[in-house]
C-alpha cells in the first residue's frame, strides 16, 4: 500500500506540556487507518496539525508526496484533504443541501464579482453543485431532510450532515473525529457500514475514534497513542492482543473493548 | 519652563486622565466577564456621575462626603436598572444585540439628562479649593491628586473585594465559567447584576472626579466612554490590570503628543497607536492571543 | 436556491414599480427629500447587511468608508472640476483599496477588538476631515459640489435625484441578492456559523472576508457619492461614528442577515428622527425608548419577526 498521507516526526507542546512527541504514520488511499489512545493521548492533536488547525513545532506532513504543513484549511480542502470535528460544526442554521453545497466550495474559482453579475457560467456551475450534493445526500440516506435546516435534525443525522460535506469534493484523504460519539449502537452500525462504503470509493481514511468494537470492525490498521508518542501500530487483531496497548489502557483507567 | 517641565506636566495630566480612563476601562471589564457584553452606556454612568454630584452639592447643598457617596450610590443603582430593565428582559442572548441594547439604552440616557439637567455646561467645584502644589517641576492642584488617589484607593477596594469577600469570589467564578459557577450554587443572574452597578459605581466615581476638570454636562461621558472602552482594548479587554495599564498607557499618550506634538491630533494619534497595537498584538498588551468567537 | 430568488425578484419589480408611482402621490419636496435619504441608507446597510448579516463580521465604521466616498468626489469635483461620473468611480476603487487595506489586519480580529478597530478607524478619518481643512474645508465643510447629471440633464431637484437614488438602491438589493444566493454567499454564511468547518469545507475565510468588507465599504462609498452631489455641501459630522452607529442599528432592526431587512430599517429609522421633532423636548428618549423596545423584544428584526408570525415553525435568525 502506497502512502497517501505521510506524517513524520510531528511534535508540539503547549506552554510546557508536550501534547505530540515525534509522531509518524502513515496512512494509504482506500484503508482505514484508526488513531486510538486515552484521553489528551494526543489524538485530536495530530488531526488539528494535519488540517492546519494547529502548527506544530516540528515534523512533515504530505498529502500524496507533496508536502502539506502550513497550508490553510480551504487549501488543504482544495488538495483533496477534508475532516470532521470532534464537536459537530454543522452549519446550523443553513439547510441541509446547503450544507452539502458548501463542502463542495472549493470546486469553482468564481468570486464575488462573478457572483453579484451573475456572468454567464455561474448558473451551470450552481447546478452541477447542487446535482452532486443531491447525490451525497442520497447516498448517506438524507436527501427527504435536504431542506431542513441542519441544527433541526435529530443529532445522529447532523453527524451524518456533517459526513456527507466531507465527502461532497471527492476528497482523497479524510479525517474523522470520533464519528460516531454520543450516537447509540444502531446509528453507530450504520455510520460504520457508511465509512466502509467511503473507503471502496478509494477514499483514505483516518478514524480517531474510541468505540473500540467500531474500530476492530472498519479498521485495516491502528494506530495507538499515549501521552503524545506511538506506542502501537499494527493490524486490529495484533493490537488487540499487545501487552503494552493493554497496559495503557488499564493503567489509564479505560475500557477497552478487548472481547471480540 | 524647559523641556523637562513640560514633560513633567503633560505627565502630570496624562496620568490624571489615565486613572480616569482607567476606571471607566474597568467598569467594561466588569461588564464584559460577567456577560461579555461592551457596555456603550459605560460613558453615561461618568456623565450621570458628575450630574448627581452637582445635584447633591450645588443643587441640594449637602456637604461633599455626603454627596460623594450619594452621587456613587446613585449610580449604582441606575446601573442595576439598566440590567434588570434592559439586559435580563432582552429575547436575544446575542453579543452583537446586546450591546446595541446598551447604546438604545446610552441614547435614551442622554436624551433623559438633557431633559433633567439641560444642555448648558454645569460648574462642579473641585473637592477641596486648595492652592495648587509644585512637585518635580510640574504643578499639582488638589483634584489631581484626588483623581489619582481615589483610582489607587478604588483599585485596591476592588482587589479586596474580588480576592477577599465571597460575593467578589462569586462573580470572578461567574466570570470564568457561569455554567459550573451555577452548578456550584451561585446564583449567576444576581453576581450579573453586581457586575452592572459595581460598573455604574465606578463610572459615577469617574464622573464626580474628573468633571470638574473637564466641564459638566450631560454627554461629557461619551467621549470618555469612548476612550475607555479604547483602554480596555489597548490593555486587553477583560483584564483588570490590562485596563489599568490601557487607561494609563492611553492616558499619557494623549497628553504627551497633544503637549509635544499637535493637540489637533491627540486623537487621531491614540486611535492609531490603539490600532497599530491589536495589529501586532490581536489580543491587546496583556491579553492572551486566545480565540473568542464574535 | 431558486424559488427564494424568484420571490426576491418578484417582490422586486413590485418595489420598483410602486416606488415609479409614488411620486405621483408625493410632491411635497420635503417628503420626497426623506425618501431620497431613506434609499442612500439603503445602500449603505445593504452592503453593511452582508458583512454583519451574512458573514457575522462587526463594523462600527462604515460612516468613514460613506464620508469617504463623499470627500474624494466632493473634493475632486468641488475643488478640481473633474467630471461627477467618472470620479464616483474612482472614489468607490479608492475605498475599495483602503477597505482592502484596513480590512487586512482589521479582520484577523474578533469580537471587541474588531468593534474597536473600525470604530478607531472611523474616529482617525473624522479627526482627518476636520483638520486637513484646505482639502476639505475642515469643520464648517465643503461646498460647492456640482450635482450629476444624466443624458445631459442636471439631476438637481428632489424628484430628479429621486429616480437615480431609488435606481441605484434596488440595483444594489439585486446585486446582494446573486451575492446571497450563490455559492460565495453560501460560503460567506458558512463562515458566520463555523469559521473552522467552514475553511475544512475549502471556503477562503480569511479572503471572503476582507473581500465583503470591501464590497460593503464600495456600496457606502457609492452611496457616499451620491450624498454629496444630491446636497452640494458636506460637513464631517455627517460621516462621524454615531452615523456608523445609526446604520449598523438599521441593519439589526430590520433584520440581519435579511436583505428585505435592510429595507425595512432604512425605511424606519430614517424618518423616525425627523417624525420625533415634533416633540422636540422629549426627542432623544423616545427614541431610545423605541430602540430599545425593538432590541428586547423583537431581536430577529421587523423581517425576522414578520416571518415567524407567517410560519410558526419560524426561520432561525
Amino acid at each position: 500500500m502506497a502512502a497517501l498521507l505521510s506524517i513524520q516526526g510531528l511534535s508540539i507542546s503547549f506552554g510546557g506540556l508536550t501534547a505530540l512527541s515525534d509522531f509518524s504514520l502513515e496512512a494509504p488511499a482506500g484503508a482505514i487507518t484508526a488513531l486510538i489512545g486515552p484521553n489528551g493521548a494526543g489524538k485530536t492533536t495530530a488531526l488539528n496539525c494535519v488540517s492546519g488547525v494547529l502548527k506544530p513545532d516540528a515534523g512533515a506532513v504530505s498529502l500524496d508526496g507533496r508536502p502539506v504543513l502550513g497550508l490553510a484549511g480551504h487549501q488543504l480542502a482544495r488538495r483533496g484533504l477534508t475532516r470532521t470535528f470532534q464537536n459537530l460544526q454543522v452549519f446550523g442554521r443553513m439547510s441541509v443541501l446547503e450544507n452539502v453545497m458548501v463542502g463542495l466550495h472549493g470546486a469553482s474559482r468564481r468570486e464575488f464579482g462573478a457572483a453579484m453579475l451573475r456572468l454567464p457560467g455561474v448558473r451551470p456551475e450552481e447546478r452541477a453543485i447542487g446535482e452532486r450534493a443531491w447525490e451525497v445526500l442520497e447516498f448517506f440516506g438524507l436527501a427527504a431532510q435536504a431542506g431542513q435546516p441542519a441544527d433541526q435534525l435529530p443529532y445522529g443525522d447532523q453527524k451524518r450532515v456533517e459526513l456527507a460535506r466531507a465527502l461532497a469534493a471527492r476528497p482523497r484523504l479524510m479525517l474523522l473525529d470520533e464519528p460516531v460519539a454520543g450516537l447509540n449502537p444502531a446509528e453507530t452500525d450504520a455510520l460504520g457500514s457508511l465509512i466502509v462504503k467511503i473507503r471502496e470509493q478509494g477514499v483514505g481514511l483516518v478514524l480517531v475514534e474510541h468505540d473500540m468494537s467500531l474500530v476492530m470492525r472498519v479498521s485495516d490498521q491502528v494506530a495507538v497513542l499515549s501521552g503524545g508518542r506511538l506506542i502501537a501500530f499494527g493490524p486490529p487483531s495484533q493490537i488487540q492482543a499487545d501487552p503494552e496497548v493493554i497496559r495503557t489502557y488499564l493503567g489509564g483507567g479505560e475500557e477497552f473493548g478487548l472481547v471480540a | 519652563m524647559t523641556i523637562w517641565d513640560q514633560v513633567a506636566q503633560y505627565t502630570v495630566s496624562g496620568l490624571t486622565t489615565g486613572a480616569i480612563y482607567a476606571l471607566v476601562a474597568l467598569g467594561f471589564c466588569l461588564i464584559y466577564n460577567a456577560t461579555h457584553v461592551v457596555n456603550f452606556a459605560q460613558g453615561d454612568f461618568l456623565s450621570l456621575g458628575g450630574l448627581m454630584m452637582y445635584t447633591f452639592l450645588v443643587g441640594a447643598g449637602l456637604p461633599a462626603p455626603l454627596s460623594f457617596p450619594l452621587a456613587v450610590l446613585a449610580v449604582a443603582l441606575a446601573g442595576g436598572l439598566l440590567e434588570r430593565l434592559c439586559i435580563r428582559p432582552a429575547k436575544s442572548r446575542q453579543v452583537m444585540v446586546l450591546i446595541f441594547i446598551t447604546i438604545a439604552a446610552s441614547i435614551l440616557m442622554r436624551g433623559a439628562f438633557k431633559h433633567l439637567w439641560g444642555k448648558e455646561p454645569l460648574a462642579l467645584p473641585p473637592l477641596s479649593p486648595e492652592a495648587p502644589l509644585r512637585l518635580l517641576g510640574a504643578t499639582f492642584t488638589p483634584q489631581n491628586l484626588w483623581v489619582l488617589g481615589m483610582t489607587i484607593a478604588a483599585i485596591f477596594l476592588l482587589v479586596w473585594f474580588f480576592n477577599r469577600t465571597l460575593t467578589g469570589k462569586a462573580m470572578r467564578a461567574t466570570a470564568l465559567n457561569p455554567r459550573a459557577a451555577s452548578l456550584m450554587g451561585v446564583d449567576v443572574h444576581r453576581m450579573t447584576l453586581y457586575s452592572f452597578a459595581l460598573a455604574g459605581a465606578l463610572g459615577a466615581l469617574a464622573g464626580v472626579l474628573i468633571t470638574p476638570i473637564t466641564a459638566l454636562s450631560y454627554d461629557v461621558g461619551v467621549i470618555m466612554g469612548l476612550k475607555g472602552f479604547a483602554a480596555a482594548v489597548l490593555g486587553g479587554y477583560g483584564s483588570f490590570p490590562g485596563a489599568i495599564l490601557g487607561g494609563l498607557v492611553l492616558g499619557l499618550l494623549e497628553s504627551l503628543t497633544a503637549g509635544l506634538i499637535s493637540s489637533v491630533y491627540k486623537d487621531a494619534v491614540a486611535f492609531v497607536v490603539l490600532l497599530l497595537v491589536l495589529f501586532v498584538r490581536p489580543g491587546g498588551l496583556l491579553g492572551l492571543a486566545r480565540q473568542e468567537r464574535a | 436556491m431558486t424559488r427564494p430568488g424568484r420571490t426576491f425578484a418578484a417582490v422586486l419589480a413590485a418595489l420598483a414599480l410602486a416606488l415609479a408611482l409614488l411620486p405621483l402621490l408625493v410632491r411635497n419636496p420635503y417628503y420626497l427629500n426623506v425618501l431620497n435619504v431613506v434609499a442612500l441608507n439603503v445602500l449603505v446597510v445593504t452592503g453593511l447587511n452582508l458583512l454583519i448579516g451574512y458573514a457575522g463580521q462587526i463594523s462600527l465604521g462604515h460612516a468613514a468608508f460613506f464620508g469617504l466616498g463623499a470627500y474624494i468626489s466632493g473634493i475632486l469635483t468641488a475643488t478640481y472640476g473633474w467630471p461627477p461620473w467618472p470620479t464616483m468611480l474612482l472614489a468607490a476603487c479608492l475605498v475599495a483599496l483602503i477597505a482592502a487595506m484596513i480590512g487586512v489586519p482589521t479582520l484577523k480580529l474578533q469580537g471587541n477588538y474588531l468593534v474597536m478597530a473600525t470604530l478607531g478607524f472611523n474616529l482617525i478619518v473624522s479627526v482627518l476631515l476636520v483638520q486637513l481643512d484646505d482639502f476639505t474645508g475642515g469643520p464648517s465643510g465643503l461646498s460647492g459640489i456640482p450635482p450629476l447629471t444624466l443624458f445631459g440633464a442636471a439631476l438637481n431637484n428632489d424628484l430628479s435625484f429621486y429616480w437615480l437614488a431609488w435606481g441605484l438602491a434596488l440595483l444594489g438589493l439585486l446585486l446582494a441578492r446573486n451575492l446571497v444566493h450563490s455559492r460565495v454567499g453560501r460560503g460567506l454564511r458558512a463562515l458566520h456559523e463555523s469559521p473552522l468547518a467552514a475553511a475544512a469545507s475549502g471556503v477562503p475565510i480569511e479572503a471572503y472576508k476582507v473581500k465583503v468588507f470591501v464590497v460593503s465599504a464600495v456600496y457606502a462609498s457609492v452611496a457616499g457619492s451620491l450624498y454629496a452631489h444630491y446636497y452640494g455641501i458636506i460637513t464631517p459630522k455627517t460621516f462621524d461614528i454615531f452615523k456608523s452607529v445609526e446604520l449598523v442599528t438599521m441593519c439589526i432592526v430590520g433584520g440581519m442577515g435579511s436583505l428585505w431587512g435592510s429595507l425595512f430599517g432604512a425605511s424606519l429609522l430614517t424618518p423616525l428622527p425627523q417624525l420625533l421633532e415634533v416633540v422636540e423636548e422629549y426627542k432623544d428618549i423616545l427614541f431610545g425608548g423605541i430602540l430599545l423596545v425593538l432590541l428586547i423584544f423583537l431581536p430577529q428584526g421587523l423581517v425576522g419577526w414578520l416571518e415567524g408570525r407567517r410560519s410558526s415553525s419560524g426561520r432561525a435568525f
